[in-house]
């Protein structure tokens, strides 16, 4: 559950964004960077390559604000997709409270896709991480392209949970919030369960 | 599957581990010394108002010392416990407390290292049952209550702009 400092009457949720290479996770990040109000996010950290690939991670502190006398923060995180990068996604994945899962839309990458959220799954296992305690959420982005699946054959590959479901254009900001949203909410709610 | 462990630091165990902070800063001469979960949560700081972004500070920490320990099994070593930067002007030295735990000491050239790590080290010592009995995770559950979600997720529909 979310580190919760009762002292400084303060929680902190951790949420990650997972998916394959070049599936548009940092762009999620991106955009939200740019359309929060400046006043409730930190600074936006991306560990990236020469090419701006995801080398490590990228990450975006944002601030709810106070709720019931607690200042709630949400620390964005995402992992590099590219497969050989796996140690990475699991240092990332440590103490995690929430996953986005960005599917790519097209249909060109479904092994890509399919291989990501295997990993995802392999991953919270090997770190003993109960899925039912986490906030999940699938955003199938790149809606705005031709060739793509439908959002029912995307959930039946991808969404064997049964988690919310969001269509996205990341790069446009299409379905960005809402996502963001949907996941924060789960958090919230998983942690007042568990 | 084995239960997530939380992480639930009441009143009195953070004045204790302010304490500890307050008196490593002290006699380490460190400029700041700092605790952040290895998930890249800060907690807390000594002094308390540092002229530093904790926020980024806690989750390039954390990612490091992870990325360490991964280098120690790469390297069959049992296990790198500490991680030392070198700067111009200042250094930074990071310990594990517990499992979920990491202590960041800051100190300029004119601190040696060797008395830095010795009262890190006995700062650990004191620092580690109360984060074990932290880790535990009493109360939690009374402060994430129905209410706390019901107000915080009213509280992300008002703030976060409309989707496009």
């Amino acid at each position: 559950m979310a580190l919760i400092n009762l002292a400084a009457r303060e929680i902190n949720y951790k949420i990650v964004y997972y998916g394959c290479g070049l599936c548009g996770k940092t762009t999620n990040i991106q955009y939200i960077h740019r359309r929060v109000n400046p006043g409730a996010r930190g600074r936006l950290v991306s560990i990236a390559t020469e090419e701006e690939r995801t080398l490590y991670f990228d990450f975006l502190p944002l601030s709810l604000g106070t709720v019931k006398g607690l200042r709630t923060r949400f620390h964005l995180y995402t992992v590099p997709g590219q497969s050989f990068y796996n140690a990475s996604r699991k240092l990332v994945l440590q103490g995690v409270d929430g996953v986005v899962f960005v599917a790519d839309s097209q249909i060109s990458r479904l092994d890509e896709n399919v291989d990501s959220y295997l990993n995802l799954w392999d991953n919270l296992r090997s770190q003993s991480e109960d899925p039912g305690n986490l906030g999940i959420v699938l955003q199938m982005n790149k809606r705005d392209l031709s060739s793509i699946f439908s959002v029912a054959d995307l959930t039946e590959l991808l969404n064997h949970t049964g988690s919310p479901v969001i269509e996205a254009c990341a790069l446009t900001g299409v379905g960005v919030f809402e996502t963001l949203k949907t996941v924060c909410k789960q958090v919230i709610a998983k942690s007042s369960r568990s | 599957m084995a239960r997530r462990r939380g992480l639930v630091i009441n009143d009195e165990q953070m004045q204790m581990i302010d304490a500890v902070l307050s008196k490593l800063q002290r006699v380490a001469g460190s400029t700041f010394v700092a605790l952040i979960s290895t998930s890249g949560q800060p907690i807390t700081t000594a002094p308390p108002d540092v002229d530093a972004d904790t926020l980024s500070l806690a989750a390039l920490a954390a990612g490091s010392f992870a990325a360490t320990r991964q280098l120690a099994e790469v390297l069959k070593e049992r296990e790198f416990t500490l991680l030392f930067h070198e700067g111009r002007e200042s250094n930074l030295h990071v310990v594990q407390v517990t499992e979920q735990i990491l202590l960041l000491i800051t100190f300029g050239h004119d601190t040696q290292v060797g008395r830095v790590r010795l009262y890190t080290s006995r700062a650990v010592e004191v620092l580690k049952p109360i984060f074990e009995d932290a880790e535990e995770d009493h109360g939690g559950e009374q402060v994430i209550d129905r209410d706390y979600s019901r107000e915080a997720g009213t509280a992300i529909d008002d703030w976060f702009p409309r989707t496009e």
